[in-house]
């Protein structure tokens, strides 16, 4: 059976009693009509998404996964939620109580905070536009939860891993939702590996944040060679919040990051940074969005990318400043080096902006690494392997300094200096 | 130390060195002058093994080496020092981490483990002082928003740290006040070595005060058209260039 089939007939199986049956059932007849895009849609004309994906998969939960062994990204202090598949195992999480905070699975939540899941679950994914959104949403069924109470600030990180070991049988869908209520403040890092030969899955993230409420949140795809990862993160801003998501994608036949924020209080402040570093064949693709709803709101896009070999990299970033929206303050800036001639780069910038009193600039920047730098180093003895290395370091590195945990940082500026043969 | 014959460079096929002659012994400091154009940084540039300079003909021996046959990263190892004229800013690399880099490319080139980390800072702390460097450069990113002075001692402040045999210095003066001047003299004047030589690129008599040269060449036309002591670059300051290109048109 073709894939597109297996989505109608799984979808069956899919349980419809507990509380997101009713968004279950909207998101699949969304999807129904979607169906999965091919390059023709414009949000898809670089990326041929549809010879990613077998068509052979299934979009069930596999049941009961062996648990894998692998190792942590760093041993450090964090709440830690483990899934394997897709879904939530236990005996590889880690807990620690705080109060005002509650952590689990969703599965978990469907049942004990039904009223926040019913609330929240499915409001911030535009799934009558969203392909992936829709099928996630039409089919995920655990996942992470995870709610701060007003005026609480985690004291730990929260480290979300996903791990898959069902390579070409199924596509897993992930899923993330996170409620920052007021004045509280939270740090989260979602990991994804893929453990078997491939890997397919397909991942969202809903996160509320509060009325002066902080979130940030660092998403890793380092792990992930010849895996084909959707992600669609959705934020939603209140007045005065800020919001941060680092974007780290090294590796994948093809990684999509879908990132959209929306400013829909004054004084709130997005910032977006991204790295991506496609070697082989990887196609590493960057979709973000800043939608400025209302006034007096920042935003800034800092996106880099390295691409070696044959791999290709998209950047598409979008700033949208409604009519409202005036006093907006919107930044975006993208480059990327290409590292070998076979490499490829699609930059597309697209500002809309409809307010008339707004500072906003955006730069894109594609090269090669600057022939009087390599020179300069290798004048000094450096050889030309290490001198490129050092220049392509320090030209990601710039991202990496973003992350807000020192050992999650610390962890990718080995990754880095790893692929790029560097010595401590 | 360098023995240069019959060089010829081009670039873009357009001839800049012609048939260059210099001869240069262990410890000898000698000083190139001449008007703009006349294929002074080239020389530097195409000892260096800057890419874009094509050697059409003539050889280059450094220590018993062929020179032209090791690529640049190579020749910095065996001691060929750059002091650039435009040293190249590179946001993102510390002075420390590039230093270190640098450091032990060239012991790892003689078969030594990297120096351990202790005495690296000894040693850097040590040459800072030698240009009176303070120590907050060391985290700072490469020459990025130093002044053209302290781009200048930087590089002084490298070729101390790798003890070069031979150091090209290319218009190391140019844009240096007269404190800056001072200080870049005498951290070259430190490490006057016998066994380590000179050539100081420079338009101006000027640099020649604080660094004193046993010889003293003027190119015209890409190669040397008149050698003496230092006593040369006086009648220079006094006289300009203009009775060397008289007596270089009579003879061509």
């Amino acid at each position: 059976m073709a894939l597109a089939e297996n989505i109608q007939a799984e979808f069956k199986s899919v349980e419809h009693a507990d509380a997101v049956g009713q968004v279950r059932q909207q998101a699949f007849d969304a999807f129904s009509k979607l169906g999965i895009p091919s390059v023709r849609h414009e949000e898809w004309k670089y990326t041929n998404v549809k010879t990613k994906l077998p068509e052979t998969l299934s979009v069930l939960n596999s049941s009961a996964p062996t648990v894998p062994s692998y190792n942590s990204v760093t041993e450090f202090n964090a709440v830690k939620l483990v899934f394997v598949n897709g879904v939530f195992t236990p005996s590889l999480s880690q807990y620690s109580e705080q109060q005002g905070i509650t952590i689990t699975s969703l599965k978990q939540a469907f049942t004990t905070h039904n009223q926040l899941v019913e609330k929240h679950y499915g409001k911030l994914v535009y799934f009558n536009e969203e392909h992936f959104a829709a099928l996630n949403t039409a089919f995920a069924t655990d996942g992470a939860f995870i709610h701060i109470s007003k005026n609480t600030t985690a004291e730990l990180p929260v480290l979300i891993v996903h791990l898959f070991t069902n390579g070409a049988e199924n596509f897993n869908q992930t899923r993330t939702l996170v409620i920052a209520e007021q004045g509280s403040e939270i740090h989260l890092i979602e990991d994804f590996r893929n453990l078997a030969s491939s890997a397919y899955y397909n991942h969202v993230s809903e996160i509320y944040v509060g009325a002066n409420a902080s979130v940030n949140i660092t998403k890793l795809q380092t792990e992930t060679a010849n895996t084909t990862g959707i992600h669609t993160l959705e934020a939603d801003l209140a007045r005065d919040a800020k919001f941060t998501c680092t974007d780290i994608s090294f590796d994948g036949a093809l990684i999509r990051n879908n990132v959209n924020a929306r400013l829909k209080g004054e004084n709130a402040e997005a910032h977006l940074y991204g790295l991506y570093y496609g070697v082989g064949n990887s196609v590493l693709d960057n979709h973000i969005l800043i939608d400025h709803i209302v006034p007096n709101c920042q935003s800034n896009q800092l996106y880099k990318g390295v691409l070696d070999d044959e791999a290709t990299g998209v950047f598409n970033g979008k700033i949208f400043v409604k009519q409202d929206a005036q006093k907006t303050n919107a930044f975006q800036s993208s480059k990327a080096i290409l590292l070998s001639n076979e490499a490829s780069i699609n930059s597309k910038p697209q500002l809309e902006i409809f307010a008339d009193d707004v500072k906003c600039s955006h730069g894109a920047a594609i090269g090669q690494l600057g022939k009087n730098e390599v020179f300069y180093l290798r004048a000094r003895g450096i050889t030309e392997h290490d001198a490129k290395a050092m220049l392509t370091y320090a030209f990601a590195n710039d991202i990496i300094e973003k992350v807000g945990n020192p050992q999650i940082k610390e962890h990718l500026s080995t990754v880095l200096r790893n692929r790029l043969g560097l010595a401590e | 130390m360098l023995s240069i014959k019959n060089l010829n460079v081009s670039i873009n096929g357009k001839p800049i060195l012609k048939d260059f002659n210099l001869e240069i012994g262990a410890g000898e400091v000698h000083a190139i002058m001449g008007p703009n154009g006349t294929g002074k940084s080239t020389l530097a540039a195409t000892l260096a093994g800057r890419e874009d300079y094509e050697v059409t003909s003539g050889e280059v021996i450094y220590k018993g080496k062929n020179l032209l046959e090791m690529s640049p990263d190579e020749r910095a190892r065996e001691g060929v020092f750059l002091a650039f004229q435009y040293p190249v800013e590179i946001p993102g690399v510390s002075v420390t981490n590039f230093m270190k880099a640098a450091v032990n490319a060239k012991r790892k080139h003689y078969g030594l483990e990297p120096m351990d980390a202790k005495e690296f800072l000894k040693t850097m702390r040590e040459k800072m002082a030698l240009v009176e460097i303070n120590k907050e450069f060391m985290s700072r990113s490469l020459n990025e928003g130093f002044s053209g002075g302290e781009k200048k001692r930087n590089e002084i402040f490298q070729m101390a740290m790798l003890e070069p045999s031979l150091c090209l210095l290319d218009e190391t003066d140019s844009g240096l006040d007269i404190d800056a001047l001072r200080i870049v003299s005498n951290g070259v004047n430190k490490l006057r070595d016998k066994d380590r030589s000179f050539v100081v690129i420079t338009h101006y008599q000027r640099l020649l005060n604080y660094i004193v040269p046993d010889h003293v060449h003027v190119m015209y036309g890409g190669k040397i058209v008149k050698s003496g002591g230092k006593e040369l670059a006086l009648v220079l300051e006094e006289k300009g260039y203009d009775w060397i290109k008289e007596e270089v048109g009579e003879t061509v």
